[in-house]
């Protein structure tokens, strides 16, 4: 009994670690990188081929659709084929361009009639901002169209 | 008779329940680690100067091989992949379709499944005219697919 006794006294003075200053520290490095670090969106592709790379044998059995994008004040006009004048402004959260979008996906189902691709050729004004342009190459990648050729203007 | 009694009172003390840590910490440590691994890579691979536009209609990047970085800031300076190098900056067609040329040969030598894109990472509010002429220079040293870098959604 006596025995017993005094095993158990060495077991209560072992030394033991205190870890809840070590916990404190965790946590608060934890909710330091929770709130400073901002949730940045992982860039994705837009991809594109000119079109020089692509092999056409074949003639042309359609008309390719001009599409013009032009700067006016501080807005832009989507143009399609020098004559009809199409969207002036992007449509909601997802920058939609609703007619152009129409126009290209009536075009492309034309294209895809008549076994061909579609051929767009794209002239955008150098002073129209990157976003607009990528509003009018994310629309042609909604409407199916992954080759483009881009009209450069006189400098 | 009192002995009995403080006997008891020991065994009571000894049953008492004690919540076990080690798998919090565990947890705090995993987290922890996880945060600080994910924060430091984006500020050492992308330019930081530049913030892509927004497209929805764009998709993840699968293949990763044969790409050839150039960052339009928004004005007529271009720059190459790695931006803090003193030679990284570019100025004119002719810079970029000499960059394009030496990449080309580079992605080339290293395997000849690749084939050599231009990723372009424009500034939103960039003109696209530095973009084109990006292009211009990329499409006089042979390179026909072009990357627009873009985000899946608005980052503000």
């Amino acid at each position: 009994m006596a025995r017993r006794k005094k095993g158990l006294m060495l077991e209560d003075d072992e030394p033991a670690l205190d870890i809840s200053s070590l916990i404190d520290v965790c946590f608060l490095l934890l909710i330091y990188f929770l709130v400073t670090s901002t949730i940045q969106p992982r860039e994705q592709d837009l991809p594109m081929t000119l079109p020089s790379s692509q092999k056409s044998d074949a003639p042309l059995e359609i008309e390719p659709m001009l599409i013009a994008v032009k700067k006016t004040g501080s807005g832009f006009s989507v143009v399609v084929n020098k004559s009809e004048t199409l969207d002036t402004s992007v449509e909601g959260e997802r920058r939609r361009l609703p007619l152009l979008l129409e126009s290209l996906v009536t075009y492309s189902n034309l294209a895809k009639s008549n076994d061909t691709k579609p051929l767009v050729q794209l002239f955008i004004d150098p002073l129209v901002d990157q976003q607009t342009a990528m509003d009018v190459l994310n629309c042609l990648r909604g409407a199916g169209i992954n080759s483009v050729t881009f009209s450069m203007g006189a400098k | 008779m009192a002995s009995d009694k403080l006997r008891a009172l020991n065994a009571k003390e000894e049953k008492e329940a004690e919540m076990d840590m080690s798998p919090m910490i565990d947890m705090v440590f995993l987290l922890l680690i996880f945060f600080i691994v994910v924060s430091s890579p984006m500020i050492v691979k992308m330019d930081p100067s530049v913030k892509p536009a927004v497209a929805f209609n764009s998709t993840a990047a699968e293949d990763k091989n044969g790409r050839i970085v150039i960052n339009v800031r928004g004005e007529e300076e271009y720059y190459k992949l790695n931006f803090n190098d003193a030679d990284a900056k570019m100025t004119s067609e002719d810079d970029i379709a000499d960059y394009v040329e030496a990449e080309v040969k580079r992605i080339k030598s290293l395997s000849t499944e690749y084939t050599p894109k231009l990723h372009l990472r424009g500034d939103k509010k960039a003109l696209f005219e530095f973009s084109q002429t990006a292009i211009a220079g990329a499409a006089r040293a042979g390179v026909n697919q072009i990357i627009f870098s873009v985000y899946p959604f608005a980052a503000e």
